[in-house]
């Protein structure tokens, strides 16, 4: 694994924990100062449109199973 | 918060500005904005507050004593549109005007004509409103939501109307645009985001959702406009149209548009409680990602309020569940409040007693928004008092009572005066009794079937509807004495101290002197 495929795959999962964090409203100062100091704004807006698509479809998918259930 | 460093400058020589009439129509200084941005929504806020009066006056029995019918559902229209575009907004625009530039270190906003523009457009939008209750016709009655078939059919009241939020959205694009590009663009060397105070974050998060929710609204409006005029039928199903379609582009806009009026209040509450609790405000990172995630929240929940309009049961589901969500971030918000005034070293000036006010009531106003996010309930409780009850204490005992907070906790920065501690309790123990007689009872009316926006009732509703009155009344009435207290203030000869609040952190409170001088931060401080 190349240096920088190894800095994309970190940037990808420290994104993906923001994001999170974020829907969530929690999240520890060292991590944020952590993430404001490695992550650009535009990655982390990117992270939250995919995370909130996420989050609609994860949504969809229980509703479509409980109406189903039924 | 940020750790400043530097002494408070004297800064007698920034005083020099214009005087007279020019100086206010021609003001781009921030601080004349901010200051005709709160007299405006203060005179708004009347205004609606007088209609309100007439609302409860009428309600105060049953049957139909003082206003007809026509005129009682103009009153309730223009009362909703004037608070929400007419007070809310404006008044925390003018907060973001005083105290985003003072808070970043930054020596003014970045647009400042377009600001003074800004301000502008609401004087003929506010005239428009208030004129159209003269108009053949009369103002328009079909509710502040203007729903069609009710808005394609009034008289020239609903054009003035619809011209007038036309204006008001265009304003607030501006000052949005405005708002962002100073935060982003103007801030004191080393203020980086995750150094700026809660509310200048929380009005970053507001100007966004603005910049996305106002052009929707301009839309809707734009095509109720084109079918009242231009023969199309967007929402006339005669023609091919759907009127639930506006219902859904509406409430696109106007979903967001209830958090664009409280996360700023949110801001200015977690400014006030840890100045009084003397303690750094409880997870400051879990505040701004809470604020984020109740912003990107808003987006999908609009059609709860459209449960009863027909809607699959799929789709029930989902805006029930993700609006049921929005609890989680909230809950958050609260409890860090409540962490950070855990043993702090807390005392209860008129702020904290208004900050604290706020989030009692206002965790009362959320969880009847979980009661009314469930499908079932709220089939039961749509339009009904009910929901009155729910946006009142979400409004009110929410965004009004932080505004309240936030003029107490700055008048002595704005005027250099200290406002009267003891009227400013009275003011609040007042309002919150007042409140709470007036709006709590709502929730019995709307849980036994009293209908929103009706002018008379059956008997049965009559002794909760008289106590609601009375309590409006009261509420109305103690308003007047904020008014006092703020002319007091800016009379006073006793200057106040140059910092009041010993726990303050903020750039304003340990970089400029009391008042803040006409021109401040002209040499940005240095934040460490």
């Amino acid at each position: 694994m190349t240096k920088d495929e190894r800095t994309t795959s970190t940037v990808f999962i420290q994104v993906a924990k923001a994001v999170i964090a974020a829907f969530m409203g929690i999240r520890k100062q060292s991590d944020l100062e952590n993430d404001a100091a490695n992550l650009k704004p535009a990655q982390v807006i990117i992270g939250g449109l995919i995370g909130a698509m996420l989050f609609v479809v994860s949504i969809l998918i229980l509703v479509k199973i409980i109406v189903n259930l039924n | 918060m940020a750790a400043v460093h530097g002494d408070v400058h004297g800064h007698g020589h920034d005083d020099h500005h214009p005087t007279g009439i020019m100086r206010w129509v021609t003001t781009t200084n921030h601080k004349d904005i901010g200051t005709m941005y709160l007299w405006f929504s203060l005179t708004m806020f009347f205004t609606g507050g007088f209609l309100a009066m007439g609302i409860r006056a009428e309600l105060f029995q049953p049957g139909i004593q003082i206003l007809e019918p026509e005129l009682f559902n103009s009153f309730t229209t223009l009362h909703g549109l004037i608070m929400v575009f007419g007070a809310i907004m404006p008044a925390f625009v003018g907060f973001a005007n005083w105290q985003v530039p003072m808070m970043i270190g930054a020596p003014d906003m970045a647009f400042a004509r377009m600001n003074n523009w800004s301000f502008w457009l609401l004087i003929p939008a506010a005239l428009l409103l208030i004129s159209s209750f003269f108009v053949p016709g009369g103002a328009a009655a079909g509710g502040w939501t203007f729903y069609p078939p009710l808005s394609t059919q009034g008289g020239l009241g609903v054009d003035m109307m619809l011209f007038a939020v036309h204006i008001l959205g265009a304003s607030s694009i501006m000052g949005s645009i405005n708002i962002i590009t100073t935060i982003l663009n103007m801030r004191a060397p080393g203020m980086t985001l995750m150094k700026m105070p809660l509310f200048v974050w929380t009005w970053l998060i507001t100007a966004y959702l603005l910049v996305l929710a106002m052009p929707v609204l301009a839309g809707v409006v734009t095509m109720l406009i084109t079918d009242r005029h231009f023969d199309t039928s967007f929402f006339n199903a005669a023609g091919g149209g759907d009127p639930v379609l506006f219902q859904h582009i509406f409430w696109f806009f106007g979903h967001p548009e209830v958090y664009i009026m409280i996360l700023p209040a949110f801001g200015i509450v977690s400014e006030i409680i840890p100045t009084f609790s003397r303690k750094p405000l409880f997870g400051y990172s879990s505040m701004v990602y809470a604020t984020a995630s109740i912003a990107i929240l808003s987006c999908i929940v609009w059609a709860h309020h459209m449960f009863t309009a027909g809607m699959p049961t799929v789709g029930q589901l989902f805006f029930m569940y993700a609006t049921m969500l929005i609890a989680v971030p909230t809950g958050v918000k609260v409890f860090n409040w409540t962490a950070t005034m855990w043993r702090g070293a807390m005392s209860f000036e008129t702020p904290m007693l208004f900050a604290i006010g706020f989030i009692f009531l206002f965790v009362i106003g959320g969880f009847s928004g979980v009661i009314c996010a469930i499908v079932p309930i709220d089939i039961q409780v749509q339009d009904t008092y009910y929901v009155i009850a729910h946006f009142h204490y979400v409004l009110v005992s929410g965004a009004l009572f932080a505004l309240f907070g936030g003029a107490y906790y700055w008048l002595p920065k704005w005027t250099g005066h200290m406002y009267d501690e003891t009227l400013g309790k009275l003011h609040f123990w007042l309002s919150m009794i007042f409140f709470n007689m007036a709006f709590f009872v709502q929730h019995f009316l709307g849980l036994a079937g009293m209908p929103r926006r009706i002018p008379d009732y059956a008997l049965q509703f009559a002794d909760f509807n008289m106590i609601s009155s009375l309590g409006a009344f009261g509420f109305g009435l103690t308003q007047l004495l904020f008014v006092y207290i703020v002319i007091k203030c800016i009379r006073s000869k006793e200057p106040a101290p140059e910092k009041p609040w010993e726990g303050a952190t903020t750039l304003e409170w340990t970089h400029l002197p009391t008042p803040a001088p006409y021109h401040s931060f002209e040499t940005p401080p240095v934040v460490k």
